[in-house]
């Protein structure tokens, strides 16, 4: 009995820390928005308050809840605001960011306690926070009062940005019941009534919701099979609406106020425009717009992005505002609004403006535009450069590594959730930006498209247009393999549906199949055909599992009315496992030349970078991850092997050769190259630029790392061998390949389309060597003795289901595996793998 | 002691137990959509009320061969990882308490099945082959060892 009760006690403990957490980091978000306001006037009593409150609750709690190190920093921020109260100290910029400094830290205690990790951050480090509160007298000389200062609001920034995305969402949603907002909370106004309840429930309660849709379009259909009774249809009827409005209602609970994306902007707002020596007055509205708490989070970064943006490039020093005759202060004004089942939000600055030639010269610079293209670019095209994933060449690659940084980042994060983003700048007087997002992300419209029996849902958003292949208006064509759709002038790359997922072709074909114009965040549209388009429904779509979407053509499931489960197309999967040529790296505005798509379709991307003896080499850009800036003390060499740290991860390290203390100067930075599980580093000097490739090797070289010669522009660079560094690391003895010059290439089959070491490492080898690969599933094959019947099939250590067409060579992964079976080979082993294919398909070697 | 109530089932002929806490519920599936470009043991999609199951062959992926299924074949439902899965069994016997707990595998066992089985349960005299079901829809061993 005595141990039921203590078992209870220490079960009782646990919510009480949790409602303290949930309360703390609640009331930290309604504080956030409060932190400007005071900083403008600190004598603000109300606000001086609500602070001083906040401090004092936190320092009373923690002394029962036994957390000394809240305690100790509540405390000390409870002191230097009592003084302030009592008039015996001012609120001087300096106390405010450092009291601001401790209202992070404990938001970010509650944090690592919430995720049970309550030691990620060293106590030790609170006292440079406690020093920074001490009196203006007592710290030391002014320069090193700055860098306190920097430090704080270092500290300070990341977490503010992160706020809105953890707070009280983790465990529950607070549903209001009142008209009344949340914000009022913290000036002691009279609070809305709400409720905490768990997020489980609301979703148990949305799914009730769609069993019971479900069961009434059974009963409907039920009723239609039998003789019409008004009475009964009647009463159907209202049943029916009655649960359309329960499932509108639901929805509701997931919607929340727009104001919680603003929570974190003032002080973001503040804090950088004090980094930057610029004023701006921040003008936030429509924080009563409501939505889907999940849309909130995807647009938390692409928000943020801009704010900085337009801190940092948009809006002017004061000197440089005074002398274009506009107020000292720059004006930063953010809006949202509802309109019909769209989230409109724009933010404007009043700052400077695009530089269009800027734009216009950085582009021609890096090869996207000819003079002769620039010239003939309207105003609005050269603003839409902005977004052009291939403006951000070598500086910003680097960025990619941390958050998403680029507006080409945001743009495709935006449309990655169905919305759009538009940009209007006047130089001199300011940047708009307007992003439209839809309302929620769980209900999109999707157009049910059609092959054979198979039925799969398209987001609406991503289809530009549909037409009948028949139509007019479209011309098809086949060159070289490649498939191109002329529609009204304009050449796109067109594939089938049935070939990007491996379907059969049906025969049932009445009348002419459809063509979807499909525009994806990759940058040009492309054609997809299906057999039909059947009909336009709003979905509900979930997430499907990671089994499912890892090939990356689905991004989704649905349950449509007719209860059969159905999958939602990724429109940017689909065009990059097709291996269409969308990326805009050439030609932003071609014009209608099929020449030019069917070239563009045998090329790939490669990186130009520069070797840290400055020597420029290529790499094939689909097996770098990002790129690192990386620390000379971050590489270090063990047992004559060199290993990059980075996030508190080693991986093995190419190139690291005379990496100490005394090349601290020199620039370094880190390829980060994948294939599959592997992840190697690639120590570089930098990163210059990226161009489109052929996908064969001009003159090929099988010489240890290089694997040929590439013609750009009027000179050549050297290729790099991803097989080589991937084999190097692997610790095997490298070789050449024999040398190809058989009658016949030997015809290899890799089952595995989708394993990128198996594309991107195996088959150039294979290709190289001088042998022929194809890709996919073994149903599709010819049987043997066929003409086009591979010789060999290759594929991972799990073999293949069934019987194969043609001799089977298992590729293990660890040397053992392949050491015990005894019929696989190790897949590094370059000259035991070429051997093996040469003796299994029976034949000598040249 | 609930930790010691499994589910006793049959797969390609081979008697397994599946600790109760994994499960959700077993159910008869009704039509399952085929799903194209995905690891053959993912056998498609099905409805269940208003959720949607990613129906998975355990057979097939223990021995690369595809389960012969069915009209309505039995499944065991269970969420992992936030995403709710059909796991096709032949056959389920009971859901009982094996007093004697988890028990080291005796013998030596087929190649196929040792990646994914991590004990053996005693029910009624008979031995069955403790599996988790996270196994199947991640990779090998990762949940038998976590167990």
């Amino acid at each position: 009995m005595k141990r039921m009760t203590s078992h209870r006690q220490a079960k009782r403990m646990d919510e009480i820390l949790g409602e303290f957490i949930a309360e703390t980091l609640e009331t930290l978000d309604v504080l956030s928005g409060e932190v400007v306001a005071w900083e403008a006037d600190p004598t603000d009593q109300s606000r001086l308050d609500a602070f001083f409150r906040f401090f004092h609750t936190v320092k009373g709690s923690c002394g029962f809840l036994n957390l000394p190190r809240f305690e100790r920093l509540a405390h000390a921020a409870e002191d230097v605001l009592a003084a302030i109260r009592r008039g015996e100290r001012g609120a001087d910029p300096e106390t405010v960011t450092a009291v601001l400094a401790i209202m992070d830290r404990i938001g970010a205690l509650s944090r690592n306690i919430a995720e049970g990790d309550e030691m990620a951050i060293a106590e030790a480090e609170d006292d440079a926070l406690l020093d920074a509160l001490a009196p203006p007298a007592a710290v030391p000389p002014p320069a090193s009062a700055e860098a306190t200062l920097s430090h704080a609001a270092e500290i300070a920034a990341a977490p503010a940005i992160v706020l809105p995305r953890e707070g009280t969402d983790a465990d529950g949603i607070d549903t209001a019941t009142g008209p009344e907002p949340l914000r009022a909370a913290g000036r002691g106004d009279r609070a809305p009534r709400t409720i905490r309840l768990p997020l489980a429930l609301i979703d148990q309660l949305m799914n009730g919701i769609s069993d019971m849709v479900l069961a009434r379009n059974d009963l409907a259909r039920k009723m239609r099979e039998r003789e019409a009774d008004p009475e009964l249809e009647g009463s159907f009827e209202r049943l029916s609406a009655n649960v359309a409005d329960l499932r509108d209602m639901i929805s509701k609970t997931r919607m929340q106020r727009v104001d919680r994306l603003y929570a974190a902007i003032p002080r973001m707002v503040r804090d950088l425009s004090r980094e930057l020596g610029k004023k701006v007055h921040l003008d936030l509205d429509g924080g009563d717009v409501e939505m889907d708490r999940e849309m909130i989070e995807m647009v938390v970064d692409p928000l943020t992005h801009i704010v900085r943006n337009a801190l940092d490039h948009g809006i002017e020093p004061p000197a440089e505002r005074e002398r274009a005759g506009k107020s000292e202060t720059g004006m930063l004004r953010i809006v949202s609004r509802q309109s019909g089942n769209q989230i409109v939000i724009e933010i404007a600055d009043d700052g400077r403006g695009i530089n269009r030639a800027a734009l216009v010269e950085k582009a021609i610079a890096g090869g996207l535009l000819t003079p002769a293209q620039a010239a003939g670019l309207t105003d609005e095209q050269k603003l839409q450069l902005i977004f052009h994933a291939g403006l951000s060449t070598a500086a910003k690659v680097t960025s990619v590594s941390g958050r998403g940084v680029g507006m080409d980042v945001v743009r495709a994060n935006i449309e990655q959730i169905g919305g759009v983003i538009g940009i209007e700048s006047r130089v001199g007087f300011g940047t708009t930006f307007t992003m439209r997002v839809p309302l929620t992300l769980t209900i999109i419209p999707g157009l049910i498209v059609r092959s054979g029996n198979h039925y799969f849902a398209m987001p609406r958003g991503n289809v530009v247009e549909l037409l009948h292949q028949n139509s007019a208006m479209v011309t098809l064509e086949e060159i070289g393999g490649a498939r191109i759709a002329t529609i009204r002038g304009e050449p796109y790359s067109l594939i089938d549906i049935e070939d990007v997922l491996g379907l059969p072709r049906t025969d049932d074909q009445r009348g002419p199949r459809t063509l979807m114009v499909i525009r994806s965040s990759l940058g040009q549209p492309y054609v997809l055909g299906v057999q039909q388009v059947e009909s336009n429904e709003e979905l509900v779509i979930r997430p499907a599992s990671p089994l499912v979407t890892a090939d990356g053509v689905y991004a989704g499931m649905t349950l449509p009315d007719n209860g059969q489960p159905m999958l939602l197309l990724d429109a940017a999967g689909i065009a990059q496992s097709a291996r269409l040529p969308l990326h805009e790296a050439r030609q932003p505005f071609a014009g209608g030349k099929e020449a030019r798509a069917s070239a563009r379709a045998e090329t790939a991307q490669a990186l130009v970078f520069a070797e840290r003896d400055g020597t420029r080499r290529l790499i094939p850009l689909a097996i770098v991850d990002r790129v690192e800036d990386i620390e000379p003390t971050q590489v270090a060499i063990s047992d004559g092997r060199a290993f990059a740290r980075i996030d508190g991860r080693l991986f093995p390290a190419l190139n690291a050769d005379g990496i100490g203390h005394e090349t601290a100067d020199e620039p370094l930075k880190a390829l980060r190259l994948h294939a599959g599980r592997e992840v190697i580093c690639y120590l570089i000097g930098d990163v210059l630029d990226i161009i489109e490739v052929p996908m064969k090797v001009d003159v090929a070289l099988n010489a240890g790392r290089i694997a040929g010669l590439v013609m750009v522009g009027d000179g050549q660079l050297e290729m790099i061998d991803p097989f080589a560094l991937f084999a190097e690391v692997a610790r095997d003895a490298v070789s050449p390949v024999p040398s190809a010059g058989r009658p016949r290439p030997i015809r290899c089959h890799i089952v595995d389309a989708h394993d990128p070491w198996m594309t991107g490492i195996l088959a150039p080898l294979l290709n190289r060597a001088g042998h022929d690969v194809s890709f996919g599933p073994l149903e599709n094959l010819p049987a043997a003795g066929e003409t086009a019947a591979p010789d060999i099939i290759l594929c991972a250590d799990e073999g293949v289901p069934g019987a194969a067409p043609a001799p089977v060579l298992r590729l293990s992964d660890s040397p053992q595996g392949a050491d015990d079976g005894g019929e696989a080979v190790y897949r590094y082993d370059r000259e035991r793998i070429m051997a093996a294919i040469v003796s299994l398909t029976g034949r000598a070697a040249a | 002691m609930t930790d010691n109530l499994f589910l006793f089932a049959r797969i390609a002929g081979t008697p397994i137990a599946v600790r109760a806490s994994e499960i959700e519920a077993v159910v008869r599936l009704g039509d399952i959509v085929p799903i194209q470009r995905v690891p053959p043991h993912v056998r498609g999609l099905a409805a269940l009320r208003s959720r949607v199951l990613t129906v998975i062959d355990i057979e097939s992926r223990i021995f690369g061969r595809p389960m012969k299924v069915e009209a309505r074949p039995l499944a065991v439902v269970s969420d992992i990882s936030a995403h709710t899965y059909g796991l096709l069994v032949e056959t389920v016997s009971d859901i009982c308490d094996a007093s004697g707990g988890i028990q080291p595998i005796k013998g030596r066992i087929d190649r196929a099945w040792s990646p994914f089985t991590a004990g053996l349960v005693e029910r009624k005299g008979r031995s069955h082959l403790l599996l988790s079901l996270a196994d199947f829809v991640s990779t090998p061993g990762t949940g038998a060892k976590a167990a």
